[in-house]
């Protein structure tokens, strides 16, 4: 998703712990927050379901994109809406194809796996309006097999 | 020492594409998809002669195909089996209209609906149509060279078709798909523009000729071939022709393993049919999408290999590293 954001739109960044990258974050993965950032992509992992009936044990996570915004500097704001859409079409933009290489990133260097992680297509939830700040959530289910040694 | 295989669970899938191409009808060759050597191609980039049909969804096959035994001995007891009938039906719904996804999914010709000439009687399939114009020499399957004055006659987001006077042929007609069999002469000298699938749709127009939005599926205009434009296309319940076409499905699986369902023959085996999907399933009685139901029949071809006749190939390449 990371290097996917950066090909579909690199000016969409944050400073985070002094170094400045892809404006896209897992939030467990990062010291926490007394509020969101706006203008990124904040993941966040939800449910967790397995099916063990199959020859490789299946795991379906649900994944939450939370993001928000109250527009650019130079418009007063006024142009958070449009800003949120352009986010919707980073998002979308950034799910398709709907499948990824699965990486093993408890080795240094990450390593590539056998299979490949997949999921469905997002469901956008309406957006939430607090004084000028516009936020929604996508939700994701995202599914991948279990190898040998996990 | 890591694992460099794993246990691959069936495949898992989001929707299903289909592929299009023509058979000789005059010859009775349909065309051979293999996944051998074809089988890895760009879902948008078919290998040639295939043409993509978009996603498809609710693909359905059945095999119709009957055995029976052969009972020998008291009391009886079944010897082998033999097989009686060999047939197999295959259904689904396009999710995209479009000149060929109508088409195939009528269950008999299908016309185009040319730009009509000024002040002629109405027709249910089109009134005559205006004049047809003389691609000049240096058209490709792209571009269309026309005289200025003919050139004007087009503009930007029209469609147009291309193929050859009827000057009493019978037969199969249209190119590069047989779009109807004429029993008798006819005297209507656009009637095999009306029936080609040979068209496109302009993005351009100079004074010099038209740009093509994409190729003609015929390639670059044959000899004698004349230009019309089209306003939309028409069929007909009932009727005695059946379009028969080459097919293939392909279900992609999440892990990049490929299932390919081949029909060398598939004629089209009920009237035109649609599905109305409402785009919110908590709302009825709100907005719905149209889609075109197809279901066909497929025909028999004899595998060269061992001269088995057969009507569908199932195709299996498995995902990377995974264990067959």
């Amino acid at each position: 998703m990371r290097t996917r954001l950066t090909t579909i739109n690199p000016g969409r960044t944050i400073l985070l712990r002094g170094s400045v990258r892809p404006g896209i974050l897992v939030q467990e993965a990062e010291a926490p927050f007394s509020q969101l950032p706006n203008d990124v992509f904040v993941l966040r992992w939800q449910g967790l379901a397995v099916d063990m009936d199959l020859c490789a044990t299946m795991a379906a996570e649900q994944c939450d994109i939370i993001y928000q915004t109250c527009g650019t500097q130079s418009f007063g704001g006024l142009d958070r809406g449009r800003t949120l859409s352009e986010m919707d079409e980073e998002l979308i933009s950034m799910l398709s194809p709907f499948y990824t290489p699965k990486m093993n990133y408890a080795a240094t260097p990450p390593a590539a796996m056998l299979t490949r992680v997949f999921w469905d297509e997002p469901v956008l939830g309406p957006i939430l309006i607090q004084r000028d700040l516009l936020t929604r959530t996508a939700s994701v289910l995202v599914y991948s097999y279990q190898e040998q040694g996990e | 020492m890591a694992a460099n295989w794993f246990s691959a669970p069936a495949p898992v899938i989001r929707r299903a594409r289909a592929y299009f191409a023509p058979v000789n009808r005059v010859t009775q060759t349909p065309v051979l998809f293999d996944p051998s050597e074809q089988g890895r191609f760009g879902l948008d980039t078919p290998p040639s002669p295939w043409i993509s049909l978009g996603w498809i969804q609710n693909l359905t096959r059945k095999s119709a195909s009957k055995t029976s035994p052969l009972m020998t001995g008291i009391p009886s007891a079944t010897l082998e089996q033999v097989r009686e009938t060999l047939q197999a039906q295959i259904s689904f719904q396009f999710l995209s209209w479009t000149k060929l996804t109508m088409a195939l999914a009528t269950g008999s010709q299908h016309m185009n609906l040319l730009a009509p000439a000024s002040g002629a009687a109405p027709a249910a399939d089109g009134a005559q149509a205006s004049a047809a114009v003389i691609p000049q020499s240096g058209s490709t399957s792209s571009s269309i060279v026309l005289s200025s004055t003919d050139a004007s006659k087009f503009i930007a987001g029209s469609i147009v078709a291309v193929d050859v006077d009827n000057t009493g042929q019978t037969g199969f007609v249209g190119s590069p798909v047989a779009g109807a069999y004429v029993r008798q002469a006819l005297t209507d000298v656009d009637y095999i523009r009306r029936v080609t699938f040979n068209v496109a749709l302009v993005s351009q127009v100079t004074s010099t000729g038209l740009t093509l939005a994409e190729p003609l599926p015929g390639g670059a205009p044959a000899a004698g071939a004349k230009l019309q434009a089209v306003t939309g296309f028409v069929d007909r319940e009932g009727g005695s022709f059946y379009l028969e076409w080459s097919a293939l499905f392909l279900l992609e699986g999440s892990q990049g393993e490929r299932v390919f369902f081949h029909y060398p023959r598939l004629q089209s085996m009920s009237g035109a049919e649609e599905a109305v999907v409402p785009l919110d399933g908590k709302h009825q009685n709100g907005q719905s999408r149209v889609l075109l139901k197809g279901q066909f029949l497929a025909l028999p071809v004899t595998d060269p290999l061992d001269g088995e006749r057969v009507v569908c190939y199932r195709s299996f390449l498995p995902a990377a590293n995974a264990l067959v």
